[in-house]
């Protein structure tokens, strides 16, 4: 296998190598990678909208299409279909060419099962395609889960952009600059990092108006807020590490300006190094937007999370497979991205490509 | 820029001090400095070579730092071409980078691995926005070709090269925007003994092809005699004397001068020559002893060395050769 147009530069090429071949970390690699692509594709695979609908000689897609509504398939409603009923009515039809192609899992994270019946919870029931049951308001978990998991992971990815960029810029300049600067800077992120994060998030969860709620975005904000200092401290010693060697002050006798000896000269020596950081910093974002659903801080209700999940099932243990189902996804989850993070850090040890002579 | 002018020397330095603020205690506050380079006046003509010696620590290289503006000097002049570079600003000073470059000590140290050796010879024109990419390519090879690597080696990374090699592609990137002066650091000190004289003749030759001139700095004499029209020897931050080569390696006149010399190892079976071996270390640059720095470690120090510190003057006789002693020895 290789990427002959993809310009790489021979060490970071080794390093690749050398990911692929510890076993443990390439496959747990390969199982998350699927598993990002499939609940990127989630619409497709657990949804109450059908994929396709063959009515009357004519083709529907509406997954992603407009709403259609029940009279269009000829049922007696004007809202939108139930695509479950639909095919139970197309299949009960014995002259009928018509048919529906649902979803494997055929809810969505939102619904009812169960209209019309008692909120509890229920036991997996394979032949309603329950597969790992419902919760205690009749949504199907499996369906939550994997809506779930998307929120954690868009989280996740903005989390680690946002404290990367901030992190990384803030301690680049403290390095190369040093001095003053570096100094105020530094005890200002001492002050800063002693704010009690949970504090804050109980605080602004009260006063954020109610018209815009606690979504993605605000928990995203304040998460953030507090979770940047951290890549300040790694990138600012490493930054000075390196602005202390010749190729630097090479650039420096040339007349480089300095966002070209930072982003040309200093952070592309530094980036290869902060690789082996990515897999823990995801870990560490979902276990923390799980632990603020669990609490009750994160993502206001509906929005589907492992975290609420877990409350249901600890408040729920007579129904045991909410919790298994929420507990092992996330031990899942965690593991595969921490044995992806060690696999990372020993491909990328600076210890096997440094010669001595 | 035009042909120098008469007798103007291409870099003239007066009085130089480069003096670093050592923080400690409590609020880092700087009560006392170290002072690397303690008022250096020296001048280098055109197409000329100046050798600096000097042991570790003498300054030699804080020296060559602030005449590329590494570094900025804490007082003194450093007039190149008419030009006194040592207050400019960094944008006023970068038209000016051009003719002054720098070969550093170690090439593994000094060229990003990051960067294809094509990228790295290409910089000087993209930092001085010369040439469209072809023509930028163009050059880089011909540079290439200049340090006697082939082209192919454009392509490849750093470390895919030997020590040697790799010193040339330093020599290259130097060399692109047609430096009058460069200052090389102990160019050969990291490299193989058998490396060494070709680099040397490298450089001889393309100062000889260029009109370059040399600020060449280096610990080891027999090297520094291989090269150099002139030599300046270091002690402490300060030159203690400075000479036509030849001159300096015949009569020598400074004790520590002396001293250095009897250092080279030579051919000697019978081994007749006395070897002076100086008693104790070089004094700290934080805290350099009053009168002449030398006079710790001197054979010859009287009372006046221990309190008067020695101006550079003409050794009597030559108007060449000039050392800072109280001595006439």
């Amino acid at each position: 296998m290789n990427l002959p147009r993809l310009r790489l530069d021979p060490l970071t090429r080794k390093k690749l190598q050398r990911f692929r071949s510890i076993r443990r970390g390439y496959v747990s690699f390969l199982i998350l990678a699927t598993a990002v692509v499939l609940s990127l594709a989630a619409e497709l695979l657990v949804n109450s909208r059908a994929l396709v609908v063959r009515h009357e000689g004519r083709w529907h897609f509406p997954t992603y299409g407009r709403i259609h509504t029940g009279k269009e398939f000829g049922l007696d409603y004007a809202y939108e279909v139930n695509y479950r009923e639909l095919r139970r009515k197309f299949a009960a039809d014995p002259a009928g060419k018509n048919w529906v192609l649902l979803p494997p899992v055929p809810y969505n994270p939102l619904e009812n099962c169960h209209p019309g019946e008692t909120f509890r919870p229920r036991p997996p029931d394979w032949a309603r395609q329950n597969f790992l049951g419902t919760d205690q308001i009749n949504r199907d978990i499996l369906a939550r889960l994997v809506y779930g998991f998307r929120n954690a992971l868009v989280f996740a990815a903005a989390f680690l952009v946002l404290t990367y960029v901030v992190g990384i810029g803030l301690g680049c300049l403290m390095g190369y600059f040093g001095g003053w600067f570096d100094l105020l800077v530094q005890r200002l992120i001492e002050i800063w990092s002693n704010i009690p994060f949970l504090f804050v998030v109980i605080i602004v969860a009260s006063i954020v108006p109610a018209g815009i709620g606690m979504n993605l975005g605000v928990l995203l904000a304040i998460v953030v807020l507090f979770s940047w200092t951290g890549m300040t401290y790694y990138m600012r010693s490493a930054t000075y590490r390196e602005k202390a060697r010749d190729y630097v002050h090479a650039a420096q006798v040339l007349g480089a300006s300095t966002p070209r000896i930072l982003f040309r000269h200093i952070l592309p020596n530094v980036l290869s190094t902060i690789v082996t950081f990515i897999p823990f910093t995801i870990a560490s974002s979902i276990s923390a937007l799980t632990a603020l659903d669990f609490l009750g801080f994160g993502l206001p209700p509906p929005t589907p999370s492992w975290g609420e999940l877990l409350r249901q099932g600890t408040s729920n243990l007579q129904s045991p497979w909410i919790v298994a189902s929420a507990f092992s996804a996330l031990v899942l989850v965690l593991v595969l991205v921490t044995f992806i993070g060690e696999a990372i850090r020993e491909a990328f040890d600076p210890k096997k490509f440094t010669l001595y002579q | 820029m035009d042909t120098p002018a008469a007798p103007a020397p291409l870099l003239q330095l007066e009085n130089v001090q480069m003096h670093f603020p050592v923080r400690e205690g409590l609020f880092l506050r700087s009560q006392r400095s170290c002072r690397a380079v303690d008022g250096v006046s020296l001048q280098l003509r055109a197409g000329e070579t100046l050798g600096l010696v000097g042991e570790s620590g003498c300054g030699k290289s804080t020296l060559g730092k602030c005449i590329v503006r590494l570094h900025q000097p804490t007082a003194g002049r450093i007039l190149f071409a008419g030009t006194d570079l040592a207050t400019l600003g960094q944008t006023a000073l970068k038209p000016w980078r051009r003719h002054l470059q720098m070969v550093f000590q170690d090439p593994v140290e000094s060229l990003n691995a990051r960067h294809t050796v094509g990228e790295i010879v290409a910089e000087p024109f993209v930092i001085h926005g010369e040439g469209d990419a072809r023509e930028r390519r163009e050059r880089v090879l011909g540079l290439l070709d200049k340090v006697g690597l082939p082209a192919a080696a454009a392509d490849r990374y750093p470390f895919e090269f030997s020590g040697g090699q790799r010193q040339r592609i330093g020599i290259a990137r130097a060399l692109a925007l047609r430096p009058r002066l460069l200052v090389c650091d102990e160019p050969v000190s990291a490299l193989d003994v058998s490396i060494q004289s070709q680099v040397l003749n490298l450089l001889l030759d393309l100062q000889r092809e260029l009109g370059l001139s040399y600020l060449f700095i280096a610990h080891n004499l027999a090297v520094v005699k291989h090269v150099s029209d002139r030599i300046a020897i270091m002690y402490l931050g300060r030159i203690v004397e400075l000479a036509p080569a030849d001159e300096l390696y015949a009569s020598p006149r400074h004790p520590y001068t002396r001293a250095l010399l009897s250092a080279i190892p030579r051919p000697d079976p019978r081994g007749t020559r006395e070897r002076i071996v100086l008693q104790g270390d070089v004094p700290s640059p934080i805290n350099p002893p009053a009168g002449c720095p030398f006079h710790p470690r001197c054979p010859h120090a009287t009372d006046r060395c221990r309190v008067e510190a020695p101006a550079l003057r003409p050794a009597p006789g030559h108007a060449d050769h000039t050392v800072s002693c109280h001595l006439d020895l």
